[in-house]
């Protein structure tokens, strides 16, 4: 089912009706972000936006909104556009259960068709915008960066394909946010210990798998190109970069190579995030480009984040959720039954389980904090029974308002770490987190009166079936 | 000369035209590292009318926390 290149995505998503063509003349400034704001605000199955008329510029295109809504995530997989939610998260699990499938390398790609490595500027090759009022600067924040382990550069997992969020300050220069449970912050510390420059490659418009898997919370060890394969069910593509021994997603439409500069700080921010507020200025490190090559007339892949939802929350709902259910599985494989942990990047959880004995739950929630994904985020985790479908809000809402007694199910345990850019951390980086138990008690906690829970009539699913050809 | 809408330095410079000449310019200030084009609506562009919150003052740059911080050598 693998796309061939991302223009093969646009063309599948134009063929469903999931790619809107914005022909009428827009301004950079506000309508590329304004147009995909006001679709977002529109529902969970919007399509993807195009816009090919943008004034000022002769020939940019511009895609957006590409993962944006359930439907394109289901393309994504090559699943039916109107595949449910939990279908797609258990079909996701088990793909994700296929890693790893080894990569297949090519001696060259479509991306090199245009060359160049003397006075680049990155502000005439791309059609850069704003996309938030309060951002400092033009962003690319859908782009794929891959970086190598310094200390061991022949495990191939530990090449890693990321994605930050990256300002364009300068012709040839980007800033980049590295968050310390990042990986890409392990290796500019590694490249920065020895006084080094550290070898980057960044992509731009990618297929959606490895756009995925980037942004899927991994091992440090694993590979997303081996996990694109898996979720993709075919080898995903590669083929080297120029200036560094890295890998390049062959169906990229832009590659920027470069380094970041050893020992530089620069002044980066405020971006307007995932978690709905701006994240500040600070002093962040430098890459500086060497080396461009794309498509001729490519097309430029953008993504609006701001308030969830956006399009950051479709792309990494269900890749988040995996990997927690994957790992809660391994402590606990007989109980775990699934996780939603879309809820702005994971920092809400969601966990159905079922329970051993008293005060099994609140384990199961204690496991979650330990995750490394849980290391970063989830600040609040809600366990609830295995009958409650977490992907269910109004069930959650049921669980939580009787099966959760204050004085019992509320957990607080402090001093954790969470990812900086949570605005209610303090100091930054630092949290309490909560766990909060809304699964029914079992023995030896004997509390409640959850004796007489409530049961259906008798023919509850013959009517169902009835009732719906009826209504077809 | 271009004065900064968010530092109000009057240092910025040119970094891109339009390929359509005379649409827009996107300017830099090499001071604050803010980027602008100059079709932005005024709020981004003037600096009487860029929003308060997010100004910048020349002076706290310098002391912006390293994130990450600098390592040793070792
Ligand atoms: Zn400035």
């Amino acid at each position: 089912m693998a796309y061939k290149d991302f223009r093969d995505f646009l063309h599948t998503l134009e063929k469903e009706g999931q790619l809107l063509t914005i022909s009428d003349e827009v301004k950079p400034e506000p309508d590329l972000a304004a147009a995909n704001r006001a679709l977002n605000n529109l529902g969970d199955k919007t399509p993807a936006l195009f816009f090919n008329n943008i004034y000022g510029y002769t020939n940019a295109r511009i895609a957006m909104n590409v993962m944006g809504s359930w439907p394109n995530h289901a393309l994504m997989m090559g699943m039916p556009k109107n595949t449910p939610l939990k279908e797609q998260f258990f079909e996701f699990a088990r793909r994700y259960e296929q890693f790893p499938v080894p990569v297949k390398r090519e001696e060259t790609a479509p991306f090199h068709e245009v060359e160049i490595t003397e006075d680049i500027n990155l502000f005439d090759i791309l059609p850069l915008f704003r996309l938030n009022q309060g951002d400092g600067g033009f962003y690319l924040d859908k782009a794929i960066l891959v970086s190598r382990d310094l200390d061991d550069p022949d495990t191939y997992g530990k090449q890693n394909v990321g994605l930050y969020r990256m300002q364009v300050k300068g012709k040839n220069r980007l800033g980049i946010q590295p968050v310390p449970q990042h990986d890409i912050a392990i290796h500019i510390r590694q490249a920065e210990e020895r006084g080094e420059n550290l070898k980057v490659a960044i992509a731009l418009g990618c297929e959606p798998v490895i756009t995925t898997a980037a942004s899927t919370p991994l091992l440090y060890d694993q590979s997303e190109y081996e996990m694109a394969g898996a979720i993709q069910g075919e080898p995903y593509r590669v083929v080297k970069a120029k200036d560094a021994d890295l890998d390049l997603p062959w169906g990229a439409e832009v590659i920027l190579e470069g380094e970041v500069l050893a020992g530089e700080r620069e002044y980066e921010g405020p971006f307007g995030e995932f978690t709905g507020h701006y994240s500040g200025g600070r002093a962040m490190p430098v890459i500086q480009i060497n080396r461009v090559y794309h498509r001729k007339q490519p097309i430029f892949e953008h993504l609006y984040i701001g308030m969830p939802w956006t399009e950051t929350d479709y792309m990494i709902g269900v890749n988040t959720s995996v990997p927690l259910f994957q790992q809660l599985k391994d402590a606990f494989p007989n109980e775990i039954v699934a996780v939603n942990a879309m809820y702005t990047h994971g920092l809400v959880a969601i966990i159905s389980t079922k329970t051993r004995y008293g005060g099994f739950a609140k384990a199961v929630g204690m496991r979650a904090l330990t995750t490394p994904h849980g290391l970063g985020y989830c600040k609040l985790v809600i366990v609830v029974d295995e009958e409650v479908d977490p992907f269910n809000l109004p069930q959650v809402m049921w669980a939580l308002s009787t099966k959760l007694h204050p004085k019992h199910d509320a957990v607080i345990v402090p001093g954790l770490s969470i990812l900086p850019l949570d605005p209610g951390s303090d100091p930054a980086g630092m949290t309490h987190k909560m766990i909060l138990d809304a699964t029914t008690p079992v023995a030896p906690d004997i509390r409640g009166h959850y004796s007489q829970s409530l049961d259906s009539p008798l023919g509850v699913a013959e009517w169902e079936k009835k009732l719906s050809r009826m209504l077809r | 000369m271009h004065i900064c809408p968010r530092c109000e330095s009057n240092r910025s410079e040119v970094v891109t035209r339009s390929p359509v000449k005379g649409a827009w310019e996107v300017l830099l200030c090499p001071v604050c590292l803010f980027t602008w084009r100059t079709s932005e609506p005024d709020s981004i562009t003037d600096p009487a009318k860029y929003k308060s919150a997010f100004k910048v003052n020349p002076q706290d740059i310098p002391n912006a926390a390293h994130v990450p911080p600098i390592p040793e050598r070792i």
